[in-house]
């Protein structure tokens, strides 16, 4: 079972994935390769992003 | 042997209710502003009710957003942004798949998906097949014709995320997908409750048993079947396997399913989708278990052409105990049993389908097949129910028929014109059923 602090870690690591995507997607309009797999990326990311950041660690909340 | 976790998501799957709660109307507000800032119309149709995203901070508050219904998507689309219309909420670019609904119900419904959507499905599913017990060692043979209507794709994406080997078996008639499951030793396989009995058929009729081979469970979705407890158990029984019910629908998503624990009923998604349960005849929402209702649907994170509200017509009911797998997402007794736009009233009596298959297929004695019409004479509804009596019963016809007059009364109420034929004389049909006719309809 994931504890509440690897879960905290967790989501801090997937938003910094999200970070480095977008900005690779946003250099890439003249790179197809890396803006359509970029664009992949970001769409795994966002099924990251609900299994995990997008609770906001309610087990912290009351 | 790895051990594996037994949840797909094991913090959201088990979150207590009241963090549950606060999870959904979170997400349901942010597809709802989402879908307003991006629908023309949907936010035609919230402006005209006078919802806005910022009216909503309560689930009540969830009740003042209009409905959206299939028919109102089929009047919309066919339009610029072609074919999509004015739901789309994405440029057209994003757009990488095409589906469309059955068009059982009248002309189809486009849906669009983006990428992100299409991950979206796979990670539904992914969920579902994690809670029926595939794994990485799972062999999935998918016999299916993967073709313009949504149902499986999703399931073979998911078997793929989960790390099992997917053998796609379309384009192989149903003896060569037999033949070849037998080749491979698939272990699970996924289809319609129609079709898991279908090639059940057909594999006796090649001289093959089909509990013999490796499969040890089977996804059942695309009608009613493996959650109506007779046609369940003449599936587990013809296959060796443990068969699962799965709800879903290519406008929604998939919502629901059987897990593990085989507890009689289906898992709503509640990380995923909010289900409501609507009264028929009062429009009131249904919050305790026990009575029947239909369920109104929104899908939180699909993006392209979003679900919001969408009055789905499946008759469903909450089940009053929690699963014993653990999970805090709600069970819907006995999975969907019925249609709001199936479920007729017959000489005075409601009537939903599933109680005559209920009915059928819990008679040792009759075949699988049966056939429903209804009819009129003069002023009064007649009722006629045909069925097969398997070659082996045929000494025993009295008893079969009296038995099932006897039930048909129990559980439905009703008597019926009896047709008994020979087995093998009804229609077959390949993958979806259409057995219930009212031909009151036509007059």
């Amino acid at each position: 079972m994931v504890d509440e602090a690897q879960f905290k870690k967790m989501a801090e690591m997937i938003s910094s994935m999200r970070k480095t995507a977008e900005g690779l997607h946003g250099m890439a309009d003249t790179f197809p390769a890396v803006k359509r797999n970029t664009a992949r990326m970001l769409a795994s990311l966002k099924m990251l992003e609900i299994n995990v950041c997008d609770l906001n660690d309610p087990r912290e909340q009351g | 042997m790895v051990d594996h976790p037994i949840y797909w998501n094991p913090v959201i799957e088990t979150l207590p209710r009241q963090k549950l709660r606060a999870l959904q109307l979170k997400k349901f507000k942010r597809i709802f502003a989402w879908t307003y800032d991006h629908s023309r119309f949907h936010r035609a149709l919230y402006d005209q009710a006078g919802v806005r995203p910022e009216d909503i901070r309560t689930f009540e508050d969830i009740r003042a957003v209009p409905k959206v219904e299939k028919s109102m998507m089929r009047d919309i689309q066919r339009k610029d942004p072609f074919p999509y219309g004015d739901a789309l909420c994405v440029p057209l670019e994003e757009v990488t798949e095409f589906r469309q609904t059955s068009g059982t119900t009248g002309q189809p419904v486009y849906q669009p998906d983006t990428w992100q959507d299409w991950e979206w499905w796979a990670e539904c599913w992914a969920c579902i097949l994690w809670a029926q017990g595939y794994r990485p060692s799972d062999r999935v043979f998918l016999p299916f014709g993967y073709n313009i209507f949504v149902a499986f794709w999703a399931g073979h994406y998911a078997a793929e995320k989960i790390g099992c080997e997917v053998v796609p078996g379309g384009v192989l008639d149903t003896k060569a997908r037999i033949l070849k499951m037998q080749e491979l030793r698939a272990t699970a396989m996924m289809a319609t409750p129609t079709y898991v009995l279908g090639m059940a058929d057909t594999a006796r009729k090649m001289g093959i048993d089909p509990a013999a081979l490796s499969i040890r469970r089977i996804t059942c979705a695309g009608e009613p079947g493996a959650g109506i407890p007779s046609t369940k158990k003449r599936m587990q029984d013809a296959w060796g396997a443990k068969v699962f019910d799965h709800a879903g629908a290519t406008e929604i998503g998939a919502w629901s399913f059987e897990c593990a624990e085989q507890p009689f009923g289906m898992h709503v998604n509640e990380g995923m989708f909010l289900v409501e349960i609507e009264d028929i005849e009062t429009g009131e929402i249904i919050e305790e278990p026990g009575r029947r209702g239909k369920m109104v649907i929104t899908a939180f994170d699909r993006q392209a052409q979003p679900c919001v509200r969408f009055d789905s017509k499946d008759v469903i009911e909450w089940d009053s105990e929690p699963c014993r797998c653990g999970r805090t997402f709600r069970l819907i007794k006995g999975g969907v049993v019925g249609r709001a736009d199936d479920i007729t009233k017959v000489k005075g009596v409601l009537l939903a389908p599933s109680a005559i298959e209920e009915v059928v297929r819990s008679i040792e004695g009759l075949g699988d097949e049966y056939e429903v019409i209804v009819d009129k004479v003069g002023d009064s509804d007649r009722i006629s129910l045909k069925v097969e009596l398997l070659p082996e019963a045929r000494g025993n016809r009295k008893a079969v028929e009296a038995a099932l007059v006897d039930q048909l009364r129990l559980k439905t109420n009703l008597r019926y014109d009896l047709e008994f034929n020979d087995y093998g004389q009804l229609p077959r049909y390949e993958v979806k059923a259409k057995r219930f006719k009212d031909l009151r309809k036509d007059h």
